[in-house]
């Protein structure tokens, strides 16, 4: 890890920011607890690293996103630890985006969801098809069956198996997060380096 | 051997197997699996930190075993090459779709194996003062130590603003809008909430004085010990079959 | 406002007085979380002067206990014993046996039994008490309480009043509350906030004898009782003051 990279980390990492990210890597392992008790056909396991890129910034989003990924790997799911590339990749993005401005608008927050989960999409594959195979252990490895069974390769079995999920559940989270964070009050935003991405006239302060 | 003792050869092993998976032949990765669960009640090193933890294991392996086994027979149906091994329902099963099947599902496992026998048999607290001492950033090591806790005690929060919102009259057995909107209600008072907790608890860790601690310092190693060997020699192996597949590989 | 070195001072007011953002301004958490804030005055502590707000955290030169005091625990030691090591830890001074210098403090501060218990299993009492081992064990000259009586039982409230009293000499305590009979048990001077006003700054026995009246014709068991006569002192313009500008000096 260079210096500057450490550093940025070091200086985003301060005052309420840690707590804060660590609640959003739980959130990341828990989110599904509310899905499945309201009966929502979502994962939501980005939630965290979405709210952090867009409250605080990309270098925390990456580390929470891994961090996540590392947990629950060491919590009973073992085949996310090769997925953090991915995840780090989500949370930078996301968080450009937010300090790019795009978190203020509803339609540039849509439009960013649907670029985030084809990029996902595109980074998980290489990582499924050459280490797993496009298998893993979960219900969407039929779909990559299917895929294969009428001539695509593997590797585009794989990613297309991925743009049939990622871009709408990237999106879903994104306008999550973006009328969760609305409504924030930017003197509590402001405590974790998020006022800026959210900030707008017209915005209570 | 302590449970620190014991972190450098277990991670060697981790690498050395993730080497073997994807470089040994099928067969021997099945195997290297089968050694993995019998270790796990044989060699001390290997035995789950808790009875849930063992359980979790448990469950992992009759649950790969059922995958893989469907994933080789799906593989067979599908792939439609080389010679027809056998038929189930009048479904026949072909020799290329199962070997690639097989090859796939015992990588898998294997890899899977290896890295939950590593985090069962390791307390995590452990392992994040070991990365600690080799250079993890202190606040790298706090953030992931208070995760635990959050972890601990989120579902029972999630729970309480869920009754909470539902005595109120939340939507939450609606419709499928409904049960959104609802989903609305328990995550803004969760993140709202936290960011206050958030604020205060940074605000006490650098009471603390945390902003200024030191690195933690490695622990002062007195002569080579025998874990050390071991160490070097598992990954002196992974390095050897590694070196051997690259050559094998050029050479074609 | 002067607190002399060794001795307690309560800071009284009714919610939203500004007796936290006084702390926070002592402490350095004021300047460090709102850097655009406005202040003017001198602060002197000790030998340390400062013409604006300090901009770092004074620690451990001022501890400061939060209202919270579960928020003040860290959460990420299994121990009480370990959670006090964390602050050694912080500052960079563990000592080569620690056992030597953490249990003699948690005994004082009548927790030694709860060394090995999980701090979060413990009751708002010994939590209290926890946090107060986790600040003292770095030995700060000065240290702030934030309303460190509240959510504590009468007992609990007179373990505390004992410990205070037993540190005066050595360090400077200044404690906040709401109510009387907490700080009236320890401290030797007494300011009275009011929305940012210094009302009173004096001695026990002097604020006593100006609230004789009431103390006869009231039981001294809540700040919000004494409210209306607190608000006919505040007409008197004799008392009246401006927002936090005065020098404080704490020596």
């Amino acid at each position: 890890m260079s210096k500057s990279i450490r550093q940025r980390i070091a200086e985003e990492m301060t005052g309420a920011a840690l707590p804060f990210v660590a609640f959003c890597i739980a959130l990341n392992l828990t989110a599904g607890q509310i899905t499945a008790a309201l009966k929502i056909p979502l994962y939501l396991d980005s939630i965290g690293t979405i709210l952090v890129a867009v409250l605080i910034g990309p270098w925390s989003a990456v580390i929470c996103g891994s961090a996540a990924n590392l947990l629950a790997a060491a919590l009973g799911n073992p085949s996310m630890i090769f997925f953090i590339p991915v995840v780090a990749v989500i949370g930078a993005f996301t968080g450009f985006l937010a300090r790019l401005g795009w978190f203020r608008k509803w339609y540039l927050v849509a439009l960013g969801g649907l670029l985030q989960g084809i990029l996902a999409a595109a980074a998980s594959a290489p990582i499924s098809a050459y280490l797993f195979s496009g298998v893993m252990m979960a219900g969407t490895d039929f779909l990559v069956l299917y895929f294969r069974s009428v001539g695509n390769t593997l590797l585009n079995s794989v990613l297309y198996q991925g743009l049939t999920s990622d871009p709408a559940d990237k999106l879903v989270s994104y306008l999550i997060v973006f009328f969760l964070t609305k409504n924030l009050p930017l003197r509590l935003v402001s405590r974790l380096r998020g006022a800026s991405n959210l900030r707008t006239p017209d915005r209570p302060s | 051997m302590s449970a620190r003792q014991n972190l450098p050869p277990k991670l060697a092993f981790v690498a050395f197997l993730w080497v073997c998976a994807f470089t040994l032949p099928w067969t021997i990765q099945a195997f290297l699996c089968l050694l993995l669960v019998l270790g796990r009640f044989t060699i001390p090193a290997l035995r789950p930190g808790s009875s849930r933890a063992a359980r979790a294991f448990s469950r992992f392996i009759l649950y790969s075993i059922a995958v893989a086994t469907l994933v080789s027979l799906l593989n067979a149906v599908l792939i439609r090459e080389g010679a027809i091994v056998g038929n189930i329902f009048g479904i026949s099963l072909h020799q290329e779709g199962l070997l690639f099947g097989a090859r796939t599902a015992s990588r898998l496992l294997l890899l899977s194996f290896s890295i939950l026998l590593f985090f069962v048999s390791t307390p995590l607290p452990d392992f994040i003062q070991y990365l600690q001492e080799k250079g993890l950033p202190p606040y790298l090591a706090l953030l992931l130590l208070l995760t635990l806790h959050f972890l601990d005690q989120l579902p029972n929060r999630i729970h309480q603003i869920f009754l909470a919102q539902q005595a109120r009259g939340a939507p939450v057995d609606s419709g499928m809008i409904s049960r959104t909107k609802a989903l609305f209600s328990i995550l803004s008072p969760l993140v709202l909430s936290s960011i206050v907790e958030s604020i205060e608890r940074g605000t006490a860790l650098e009471l603390r004085g945390f902003l200024h601690r030191p690195q933690a310092s490695q622990p002062v190693e007195q002569g080579r010990s025998h874990t050390y060997w071991l160490t070097v020699l598992v990954l002196s192996l992974a390095i050897v079959i590694l070196s051997y597949s690259i050559v094998k590989w050029l050479i074609g | 406002m002067e607190i002399p070195g060794g001795t307690c001072c309560a800071i009284l007011g009714p919610t939203g007085a500004g007796k936290t953002s006084l702390l926070h301004c002592l402490s350095g958490i004021m300047r460090r979380h709102h850097p655009g804030a406005v202040s003017s005055g001198h602060l002197q502590i000790g030998e340390r002067s400062f013409d604006e707000l300090p901009a770092q955290i004074l620690f451990p030169t001022v501890g400061l206990t939060l209202q919270d005091p579960h928020v003040q625990i860290s959460s990420v030691r299994d121990t009480v014993f370990g959670e006090v090591l964390f602050t050694l830890e912080n500052t960079g001074t563990v000592p080569e046996n620690p056992t030597d210098v953490i249990l003699p403090l948690l005994r004082n501060l009548g927790i030694d039994l709860l060394a090995d218990r999980k701090p979060t299993s413990l009751s708002g009492g010994e939590t209290q008490r926890v946090a107060l081992a986790t600040i003292l064990i770095a030995q700060p000259p000065v240290l702030l309480l934030d309303e460190p009586a509240t959510a504590l039982d009468m007992a609990a409230q007179q373990k505390l009043r004992g410990i205070l009293r037993s540190m005066k000499g050595k360090t400077t305590i200044v404690v906040t509350d709401t109510q009387l009979d907490f700080a009236l048990g320890v401290c030797d001077q007494i300011v009275v906030l009011k929305e940012g006003a210094i009302l009173f700054d004096g001695r026990p026995a002097a604020f006593l004898r100006r609230m004789q009246d009431f103390a006869t014709a009231l039981p001294l068991e809540s700040w919000n009782h004494l409210k209306p006569e607190l608000d006919e002192m505040l007409d008197d313009p004799s008392t009246r003051g401006s927002r936090i500008t005065r020098a404080l000096a704490i020596t």
